[in-house]
């Protein structure tokens, strides 16, 4: 019997925890001013960066439910 | 636990026999652009962001191998791809944050790094534990191929009359010297295009593999319907077994291995640095990670899927005792006809060998980065300073990576006892990594992170760690998140936490406690004799690592003497050592970048975009690295005297094999020319008549 320490709690801690991480290095790089939101390239890799985390949080949500569901 | 020996025939050997010496020529091919170490480590830093994204595919799958990957895909289902799909937390402090620092510094190594940042000693600190973490890599890498390659082998072959047994060992040493003689002659620019050639061949051969295992069992949806559902989730469960759970990963891999793997995996690194700038590094990780990670854990980990489908359909086939570290060349040997079975397999050993090749390279550099060049700078330094003799460097760092091969042999007698070469990675990464992840992170992110406290964070926190290692039962289990802890080899993955936290607490608290360390450092010196106290407390603090690494005493006075070298270790370094703030820091903190770009270009940065333009070039006389363009070309680049270019070969296709790095020099009248010197046009293997493209760096 697979429970939710199975499927759903090891997601919500990798995009939960990793979430923070990921939190962390945006702001740290916005406020450093590392990435200059001013600069072209530099807002097409802000939505580059973005688009990576949700990229890989959706993979996995289809997969898990692809695995219970299919 | 069922293993095998002489799978394969005489036709897949023929196979792989004909690819090594295939992928070999093409090495030596392009290993004859390298002309100095500068080419030998890094490249000349002048390739696209495809050439290095595919190059490192060959890299980061061969080190994170069908091996390892086949054999938790056996036992536990999808969620081996994991490691490959949870990087990306760290991307944005690696792309705008370690990236364009380690560029832009113009550093060849991440201890010189230290050096800049803190201190010599450091620096010092930083190579031996960065030394340590590269060989045992090495060893990692050896010991999967030993154990690809073993499955393949007879028991004994028969030399002169005499009956040798082919064992684990014996098979890593024959595979050390075929490496090292390549790795040797190569250098970077070899490896840089074998992996781009392997990188391809190796996504095809898994891929190939995968449809072939779906063909043999019938078609996916049979596949799909085999695999119990707890095989079908990509993470595995929280907390359970201990030999594979997704929260201690999570730590070890996640967050101790992808810091690791991007900031301090030196092999990697260089990879960027022969990038031909910052944005195509980024272009090249980004891409790597996004789309090649995720593709590369089908490609490793499939062979396990479909072993395990197999067994459930028929045990006979495939059976669910069989060793899980040998599942990939089983499968392979099942789905796939003789000659296409010895082609995947030349594929999965030439990948690792990249990996290995890579990291040997990157040790050399490392080598005569921060010990050769030390060394001989300290030797000499009575002596009138002399150039550099590059031809004297490029013999040391071949000689140096066959020293590093043969140590990356004897660093396999630690892992081999693993169950798994999975659980041996994971106990290599969360006991190696932490010290120097922590340091550098808080090195670039943290302009407050001081001398004293990277110190302390290299000596009381690995101090702390060896105690968490020798009682894994009081320290490691507050942090286990509910993981049972197995006594052969307690708490594999989720010890990363404890150790990352010990040594990120130490870091912290000390950077916190600058201004005591100064007060308490103001009082010694006010003491007649503070110079015999000073060196008293370094000696003690000897003693006392000594003491906890040997384990001699009660768990009480062990962890006394831990915390007596946290304390006591920055106090030393702020007596003995002279740190400014604003030197060690602007410039080479993530918070100070434009001036890191300033410093990297020698003057104001120009950042107005401007045209690619095509040029035919002449030779002219010169000086250094200015080439002159017409007045207009420079108007179209929107380029000023004194910025940078890059000047390329037009086919695209070469990837910037055919390229330089140059400063514009003062305009002439002749539009469509570009004067560059006779070195230029040597450096950069131009052709005559070829047309070359400029752009404008910064």
């Amino acid at each position: 019997m697979l429970t939710s320490q199975h499927t759903w709690i090891p997601y919500l801690y990798l995009y939960g925890v990793g979430g923070l991480f990921f939190l962390l290095g945006m702001i740290i790089i916005r406020k450093s001013g590392s990435i200059d939101l001013r600069r072209k390239s530099h807002r097409m890799w802000n939505r580059v960066l973005i688009f990576g985390f949700f990229w890989f949080m959706v993979i996995h949500a289809i997969l898990i439910y692809a695995a219970l569901n299919w | 636990m069922d293993t095998f020996h002489n799978i394969g025939t005489s036709t897949d050997w023929i196979v792989m026999v004909i690819y090594f010496m295939v992928i070999m020529l093409f090495g030596s091919y392009f290993g004859r652009y390298t002309r100095n170490t500068a080419d030998f480590f890094f490249g000349g830093r002048r390739f696209a962001w495809w050439l290095i994204a595919m190059s490192i595919v060959a890299t980061g799958v061969g080190s994170h191998s069908f091996v390892k990957y086949s054999a938790k895909g056996f036992e536990h289902g999808f969620s081996s791809s994991m490691t490959y799909m949870n990087d990306w937390f760290f991307v944005p402090f690696f792309l705008f944050g370690w990236l364009p620092i380690i560029v832009y510094t113009k550093v060849r190594s991440i201890p010189e790094y230290f050096e800049k940042r803190f201190s010599p000693s450091a620096r010092f600190l930083a190579t031996i534990l960065l030394m340590l973490y590269m060989i045992g890599y090495i060893g990692i890498g050896f010991l999967t191929l030993g154990k690809a390659i073993l499955p393949m082998m007879p028991e004994a072959l028969t030399v002169l009359g005499t009956s040798v047994d082919i064992t684990l060992m014996r098979a890593i040493i024959v595979i050390a010297i075929i490496t090292g003689i390549y790795i040797t002659f190569g250098g970077q620019t070899a490896v840089i295009f074998t992996d781009l050639l392997q990188g391809f061949i190796l996504l095809f051969a898994g891929l190939l593999l995968f449809v072939l295992g779906i063909d043999y069992i019938g078609d996916f949806g049979i596949f799909w319907k085999l695999l119990p559902v707890e095989w079908k989730l990509p993470l595995a469960h929280y907390n359970q077994p201990s030999s594979f759970n997704f929260v201690g990963i999570f730590w070890q891999d996640g967050v101790a291995g992808s810091i690791g793997f991007l900031f301090m995996n030196q092999g990697l690194i260089m990879r960027f640095m022969a990038t031909r700038s910052v944005n195509e590094g980024r272009k090249a990780a980004a891409v790597n990670i996004l789309f090649m990670l995720p593709i590369s854990a089908i490609v490793v980990g499939n062979a396990g899927w479909i072993g395990k489908a197999i067994a459930v359909a028929d045990p006979s086939v495939v059976s669910p005792n069989t060793s899980p570290d040998q599942i990939f060349v089983v499968v392979a040997s099942i789905v796939a006809m003789p000659g296409v079975f010895g082609f995947i397999m030349a594929a999965l050993t030439a990948a690792l060998m990249s990996t290995v090749d890579t990291l040997i390279n990157a040790t050399a550099a490392i080598f005569i980065n921060d010990v050769y060049r030390p060394t001989k700078k300290f030797l000499q330094r009575k002596q009138k300073e002399k150039p550099v003799d590059d031809k004297k460097e490029l013999f040391a760092a071949r000689i140096a990576s066959i020293v590093i091969t043969a140590t990356g042999v004897l660093a396999v007698l630690a892992f081999k006892n693993f169950p798994t070469v999975y659980e041996a990675h994971g106990f290599f990464h969360s006991t190696l990594t932490p010290p120097l992840v922590v340091a550098i992170f808080l090195g670039v992110f943290w302009k407050k992170f001081t001398p004293a406290a990277v110190m302390a964070t290299f000596i009381g926190g690995v101090a702390l760690m060896m105690m968490g290692a020798r009682y894994p039962g009081i320290l490691i289990a507050p942090f286990d998140h509910g993981i049972v802890m197995n006594p052969d080899h307690p708490y594999s993955y989720i010890r990363a936490l404890y150790n990352m936290l010990m040594c990120f607490g130490v870091g912290v608290l000390i950077t916190f406690t600058t201004q005591i360390q100064k007060n308490v450092v103001a009082g010694l010196k006010r003491v007649r004799n503070h110079k015999q106290i000073g060196y008293g407390i370094v000696g003690l603090n000897v003693i006392l690592f000594v003491m906890v690494a040997l384990n001699t005493g009660s768990f009480s006075f062990l962890m006394s003497a831990a915390i007596f070298i946290v304390l006591t270790v920055p106090v030393v370094v702020t007596y003995f050592g002279h740190y400014d703030e604003v030197y060690h820091t602007v410039g080479l903190t993530s918070w100070t970048m434009e001036t890191a770009r300033e410093r990297f270009k020698g003057s104001k940065v120009n950042d107005r975009e401007g045209d690619i333009v095509e040029l035919h070039w002449r030779i002219a006389d010169g000086e250094g690295d200015i080439v002159r363009l017409s007045e207009n070309d420079m108007q179209r680049m929107k380029a000023n005297p004194g910025d940078l270019l890059y000047l390329c070969d037009k086919r695209k296709w070469l990837g910037g094999l055919k390229s330089i790095h140059a400063v514009f020099g003062e305009p002439h009248a002749n539009d469509g020319t570009i004067y560059i010197t006779d070195e230029q046009q040597k450096s950069g293997m131009f052709m005559a008549g070829r047309i070359l493209t400029a752009e404008k760096e910064m």
